[in-house]
């Protein structure tokens, strides 16, 4: 993202955007949840139309879950990740299928990892896992080693 | 090799057996890149009978390469359990024998002999297609000697 497309969100959403972090040809905006649909669908408008990737960091220290969302330009050739602060203890998110019908996977996967619930996704059944019913596994607090201790090794 | 080419009439039901061995394949992974030689024309696993099928109705063999995870574990009991007898389970690579490099993954099983039997084992990681030669022929030899599976 361009230092003009940035001015052009700030003058549009100035107390929506907390952080800026500028680099080569990649930029990562730090919004808040309120307005992060807007930001989202004005970029989606002014050509950051393909949506690589949403992911998830859980910041546990923080109480805070990071939902990224990965945009490219196709037309001006730059990426910009979207990052939205949400609570750890229970993290919900408007779904973006609204803006990208492809983004519906990529939550569904979300939701499973990291057990974040989407309002708006059609389907967030599990993908992946069958029967679980640990805490999601990409979570912090999730011992992996124990778990498999007690789960195979132990009844194997 | 010569031991194994057929002479004359087939003698026994045993020996039917051995040299016409079906297989179904429930591969995962890596394994089955060192198994493709021998379904292409280079080590060409058709002059020993073996055909992969369709079906797990008509197989003998279920061939298991790769990690196999929880959930694939079900669809590999399926199979097993439609077979028909005497029926034989080979196993490649080190992921399904003792996890291999997924040993402290909470998706993958550890030890597939845990939860079905296991005829042949293959190690190595993925193993090589000369490997898995050898072990088709100990296992023909096996059969004609009168092997059921366990």
């Amino acid at each position: 993202m361009s230092e003009e497309i940035i001015s052009f969100l700030k003058s549009k959403f100035a107390d929506s955007i907390i952080e800026v972090t500028l680099e080569d040809r990649e930029t990562s905006l730090t919004v808040k949840k309120e307005k992060f649909c807007e930001i989202l669908s004005t970029l989606k408008y002014i050509g950051f139309n393909h949506l690589s990737d949403v992911t998830c960091v859980d910041y546990i220290k923080e109480q805070e879950i990071e939902v990224v969302y990965h945009l490219w330009s196709h037309t001006k050739k730059l990426r910009g990740n979207i990052k939205v602060r949400i609570s750890r203890e229970s993290p919900s998110i408007k779904s973006v299928v609204d803006l990208w019908i492809g983004a519906q996977i990529h939550e569904r996967e979300n939701h499973e990892m990291f057990g974040i619930t989407f309002l708006g996704n059609p389907n967030l059944s599990p993908l992946f896992l069958e029967e679980w019913e640990e805490i999601p596994p990409f979570r912090k607090d999730f011992n992996a080693r124990e778990f498999v201790r007690r789960e195979y090794y132990e009844k194997e | 090799m010569e031991e194994l080419r057929p002479k004359g009439i087939i003698k026994s039901v045993e020996e039917a057996r051995a040299w016409s061995l079906w297989v179904i394949n429930y591969f995962t992974a890596c394994g089955f890149l060192e198994l493709l030689p021998w379904v292409g024309s280079g080590y060409d696993m058709e002059r020993f009978g073996i055909k992969a099928v369709g079906s797990p109705r008509h197989a003998d063999v279920l061939i298991i390469a790769g990690y196999v995870t929880k959930k694939a574990l079900k669809r590999i009991k399926r199979i097993y359990e439609q077979m028909p007898s005497p029926k034989y389970v080979m196993v490649l690579g080190s992921c399904p024998m003792t996890g291999g490099m997924y040993w402290d993954s909470y998706a993958t099983i550890k030890h597939i002999d845990k939860y079905i039997p296991v005829d042949v084992w293959v190690i190595g990681c993925p193993p090589r297609p000369e490997n898995i030669g050898h072990a088709i022929v100990m296992a023909m030899k096996a059969i004609k000697s009168g092997f059921k599976g366990h």
